[in-house]
């Protein structure tokens, strides 16, 4: 009896050790790390309609930064933005993925304008918005929420840090893209690893997921 | 040698024994598969990874013109480039109880940072972005410095935080 015991115990222990190291060696489910909580943000779109991180709870959001005026330090993150749009129209399933784009130029960037920079950039409103706010707000929100930093300078311009940023259905931010040219396929594979883990995450396998996470499968 | 000086072993405190030895073998495979077969990989997020031949360029990161930045009121950021043997900047002056976020890279060799007063206190390696924040809630001045032997000029590498009266 108790020989059994013993023999039992020792075969569930190197179950539980030979398991642990399979999952953190070949990471069957790949997440992206929980890096902080997203800031509270309050918007405006290019049609004058509220967006606020509490109305894009539930949703997939990639946010992107500029102004009208911006030029190459912006050209990098609207081809992404462009890349990932022709995915949603694709369709990514019951996991609703918005794509932002916030001006921190709200004196100049009024909603006509905001809807020029849309056609020019080829957004597809059902897809991809963009945004503006009240100046404060969006300080707040961009440099102190998302820690991107943006300044007017001498010229009338901005000084600007490029820079995306993924954020889950829960507000949780997910993956920052500080680069002038983030690359497309890394942020094509967040997006679709963020949708798979939301799609994934229901009974028994929100466990594995969670354990993905402890056990830092990260892609 | 007759059977009841043997040492006896309880079953129960034999199993212990077995766990706690496989237990360091299992560390010892994985940290081994992880070193050998992953190339010492660290989990580090896309953000935290730079080029350490192109960060000090102007431009190219925001370590090409490193030092002090507002990111919203009571919300700075301090970018700091290291390399043999000096802080870029040497001194960082941030008004009293501000959150400071400090990013730190090397466009060299290793160093390390060391920030008193404060619990920043990191490795700094070439082509990773070490941070973290802290909030000064008294004034004065701090001193920081490289804490990993780095070569002849290591002990040139420090400079100073003054924080000032709001
Ligand atoms: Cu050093």
């Amino acid at each position: 009896m108790m020989r059994w015991l013993v023999r039992g115990a020792y075969g569930l222990v190197a179950l539980i050790a030979f398991s642990t190291l399979a999952f953190a060696v070949f990471q069957p489910i790949k997440v992206l790390p929980r890096a902080g909580l997203g800031p509270g943000i309050l918007l405006q779109d290019q049609e004058g309609r509220t967006l606020s991180s509490d109305t894009l709870r539930g949703k997939i959001v990639l946010y992107s930064f500029g102004f009208s005026r911006c030029e190459t330090p912006c050209q990098g993150s609207q081809a992404v933005m462009q890349a990932v749009q022709r995915e949603l129209q694709a369709g990514t399933g019951s996991v609703p993925v918005q794509l932002v784009t916030i001006s921190f130029d709200p004196a100049t960037d009024t909603p006509a304008v905001l809807r020029r920079m849309s056609a020019q950039a080829g957004a597809d409103p059902a897809h991809w918005l963009f945004t503006t706010g009240e100046p404060r707000r969006l300080k707040y929100a961009i440099g102190g929420g998302f820690s991107v930093y943006y300044g007017a300078n001498e010229e009338g311009s901005f000084d600007y840090d490029p820079a995306m940023v993924l954020i889950d259905g829960w507000g949780i931010l997910r993956a920052e893209y500080r680069t002038p040219t983030p690359k497309i396929e890394t942020v094509l594979r967040d997006v679709r690893l963020l949708v798979e883990e939301a799609q994934n995450s229901t009974g028994v396998a929100r466990y594995a997921y969670e354990a993905a996470h402890l056990f830092l499968c990260y892609p | 040698m007759n059977n009841h000086t043997h040492l006896h072993i309880h079953p129960i405190e034999r199993l212990w024994i077995i766990i706690s030895f496989s237990m360091i073998g299992v560390f010892a495979v994985a940290v081994l598969t992880a070193g050998f077969a992953y190339g010492f990989q660290l989990p580090v997020p896309e953000d935290r990874i730079v080029d350490p031949n192109l960060v000090a360029t102007p431009g190219a990161t925001a370590f090409g013109e490193p030092g002090l930045r507002e990111l919203s009121p009571g919300n700075m950021e301090a970018r700091v480039l290291a390399q043999a043997w000096s802080f870029t900047p040497k001194e960082i002056t941030i008004p009293v109880g501000t959150k400071v976020t400090f990013y730190v890279t090397t466009k060299d060799v290793q160093h390390g940072f060391h920030l008193e007063g404060s619990n920043i206190n990191f490795m700094v390696l070439p082509g990773q972005i070490s941070k973290l924040s802290t909030t000064f809630t008294t004034p004065g001045t701090y001193n920081f410095y490289c804490h990993e032997y780095c070569g002849v000029g290591h002990q040139t590498m420090y400079g100073q935080v003054i924080v000032t009266e709001k």
